[in-house]
């Protein structure tokens, strides 16, 4: 009795190991890094919506060259320190392509790890330039840069006229990397910079900051970061009557801002990539997401889609899953994709991406101005 | 005269980040006047004091009450009760068991529970920052229409007014009653004053009461002033009212009061003058300053040798 229970335990368990190993091995792991939680968890909720949705439909229409797609998440809170043990647990887990991640902070220190272990990364959100300035090989992404938004920004504000333009920002890469190409596209179109300071992320009293703006008289002022602080700043800046016009980049484009701003979020101007979500050719795409009760119109869903279906397509058209041969392919083709046709440089970066001015508006939803 | 009012602005916004610095610092520095040790997890009990408040604004709004007088009381009260009662549970579960122990243990202890009280609101609450309905609008102006105005918002005067009755209060309290002597005693000698038959974990728990419920004072009023609370929030708080408590020299209550003063005003001047980006620079290195002239702190009395 003892014998065969003991014998039919071994067979079980058995079975059960190498199901466990003919189900990996047909099987490409994804992993998807960003915020889950944290003060931009909302943008890491984008990301993981619309790679979710990307692995669903690959997967239904029959995987990669007859394998399945196996998302593994991870969270980096959008801590750079974080970010590095997230990534060196994905190198454990045997990860070979990343989407990843959100915060330019964090994606710049994970992707020294994932170049130098041979993970293919495309991040769907971070836009600092520096990223794919270091001649990696296998570093992408599927987004626009600061030196593309910056400029259509600061162009506009320029456009308006103004005669004073104050320029803030929050001393992280992301935020002050922005604010730095907004300070100098206006500065060659003769605009005077009253202000360029930085504020510390996590801040919560702008009064001094608010009182310095008002006293300097400026038409405009642009913020270079995240949207906790920019929420404060609006809000803030409405009791103590501040009479201006702010606006900022998409990091501060999300309906959290209204939450903590209020109508003082009214008006106000962001560049943020065009709504993909309203171009017809993605009607079913969105009405996927629909149905699934989420909202595609975020910045990063279609992008953070995009960057697992390129992987895919790079897979296949490389035949391979070798990342480097992948990163050779993407760099070679040509994709259609749900943000438009993807081509890629010799450093990583899509050789078009347009950023569009919007207006905000207090419920949430926004117009654009150009 | 632009400048002057331009001043007198930034002196404004300092004062009223000062004082609920000062507000925080109480708890700092009533602990450690009376058992020697850092409560770390006080930042943390300021966040769920403004947490509460804002539950208890949330549900009075949606039973549909709108008398402000009434919300801000309730409010203030479910505040209080929550982060006395967290303080009590805090130093009753964390630091009396180690209590005696090398010093190093209950700090360690101390910034355990902050992390852990920081993680449970995570969890309870999300990470995300959480808008705070601005409750008392509007405020007096000064200055001609056209050029710069100095404004005080009802809300500053709010928290200023706010601050003073805590501080006299408190300073009532500790001078006049029973177990206010008996905390002077306590924080004078603890074994001296166990052995006189005061009952020392009674008072010890009431230090750490008094200081919840102010912070929880603290956490209504900042919650409102500044317009968002998110998890974080009581860590970096804390760290500058801990400086501020150091500053006024620790374990003085007059101390703190100056301590959060001069941080709040020192802060909003390197702002207003300077640049926002050397605040927190200027606001310790004015801390390193002080420590190296006169340890003890502005108004700390220097420990005496106990032999």
């Amino acid at each position: 009795m003892t014998t065969s229970v003991k014998k039919l335990v071994t067979a079980v368990s058995t079975s059960i190991a190498l199901m466990g190993a003919g189900h990996a091995a047909a099987e490409i792991k994804i992993g998807i890094a960003g915020p889950m939680t944290g003060p931009v968890a909302q943008y890491g909720d984008m990301q993981f919506s619309g790679a979710r949705m990307a692995i669903e439909r690959i997967n239904a229409d029959g995987g990669v060259n007859g394998e399945m797609l196996e998302a593994v998440e991870v969270d980096d809170v959008c801590d750079p320190k974080q970010a590095v043990t997230v990534a060196n647990r994905l190198v454990n887990d045997g990860v070979r392509f990343v989407v990843g991640h959100l915060c330019s902070s964090s994606t710049q220190p994970a992707s020294d790890i994932y170049e130098d272990e041979g993970i293919l990364m495309v991040t769907p959100a971070s836009t600092s330039p520096d990223i794919t300035e270091r001649g990696y090989e296998l570093v992408f992404r599927t987004i626009g840069l600061d030196s593309m938004q910056g400029p259509v920004a600061g162009e506009y504000l320029a456009s308006l006229n103004p005669e004073r333009v104050a320029i803030i920002h929050d001393k992280q890469q992301y935020g002050e990397g922005i604010a730095t190409a907004v300070r100098d596209t206006l500065k060659n179109a003769g605009v005077e910079i009253a202000m360029f300071e930085g504020i510390t992320a996590g801040d919560k009293d702008f009064s001094s900051l608010i009182t310095k703006l008002k006293q300097a008289d400026v038409d405009y002022v642009y913020y270079g970061g995240y949207h906790p602080e920019l929420g404060l700043i609006l809000r803030q800046a409405e009791q103590a009557d501040l009479d201006t016009v702010f606006m900022g980049p998409e990091g501060v484009g999300n309906k959290d801002i209204n939450t903590i701003a209020g109508d003082a979020s009214e008006g106000l101007l962001v560049t943020l990539p065009p709504s993909f979500d309203e171009k017809e050719e993605n009607k079913s795409l969105v009405q996927a997401f629909e149905a699934k009760g989420e909202d595609p119109s975020g910045p990063f869903v279609l992008t953070s889609y995009t960057a697992v279906q390129l992987i895919a397509e790079g897979i296949e058209q490389a035949d391979s899953t070798d990342p480097f041969e992948v990163a050779a392919a993407l760099r070679s083709g040509s994709f259609d994709t749900p943000i438009g046709t993807v081509e890629y440089d010799e450093k990583g970066d899509m050789k078009s991406f347009e950023f569009v001015v919007y207006e905000w508006h207090s419920d949430g939803s926004k117009t654009p101005v150009n | 005269m632009q400048d002057l009012l331009y001043f007198l602005q930034q002196l404004i916004n300092g004062l009223t980040i000062g004082s609920t610095y000062a507000l925080i610092a109480i708890g700092y520095t009533m602990v450690y006047g009376i058992i020697g040790m850092i409560n770390f997890a006080h930042g943390e009990i300021y966040m769920i004091g403004a947490y509460t408040a804002l539950i208890a604004i949330t549900g009075l709004a949606a039973l549909g009450i709108a008398w402000l007088p009434l919300i801000l009381i309730v409010a203030l009260v479910c505040a209080m009760i929550v982060s006395s009662s967290m303080g009590w549970a805090v130093e009753r579960v964390a630091y009396r068991p180690v209590r005696g122990r090398h010093r190093l243990i209950p700090l360690i202890s101390a910034i355990g529970m902050s992390i852990f009280l920081q993680n449970y609101v995570h969890l309870a609450q999300g990470s995300r920052n959480i808008g705070f309905p601005a409750l008392i609008e509007g405020g007096f102006r000064f200055g001609s229409a056209d050029s710069f105005q100095t404004s005080i918002s009802y809300m500053q005067i709010t928290i200023f007014i706010t601050t003073l009755i805590c501080m006299s209060l408190l300073s009532l309290f500790i001078s006049r009653s029973r177990i206010g002597r008996a905390c002077r005693a306590v924080s004078q000698d603890l074994g001296m004053a166990s052995l006189l038959g005061i009952d020392t974990n009674r008072i010890i728990s009431a230090t750490f009461v008094i200081g919840a419920a102010l912070a929880a004072v603290a956490g209504l009023l900042l919650g409102m002033y500044y317009g968002s609370i998110d998890p974080l929030f009581g860590f970096i708080a804390g760290l500058k009212a801990f400086t501020a408590a150091v500053l006024g020299g620790i374990g003085s209550i007059p101390g703190a009061m100056l301590g959060g003063l001069i941080l709040g005003v020192a802060e909003s001047m390197t702002s207003g003058y300077l640049s926002g980006e050397y605040k927190d620079v200027v606001s310790f290195g004015l801390l390193i300053l002080i420590l190296l002239f006169k340890p003890t702190g502005l108004l700390g009395k220097p420990e005496v040798e106990k032999i």
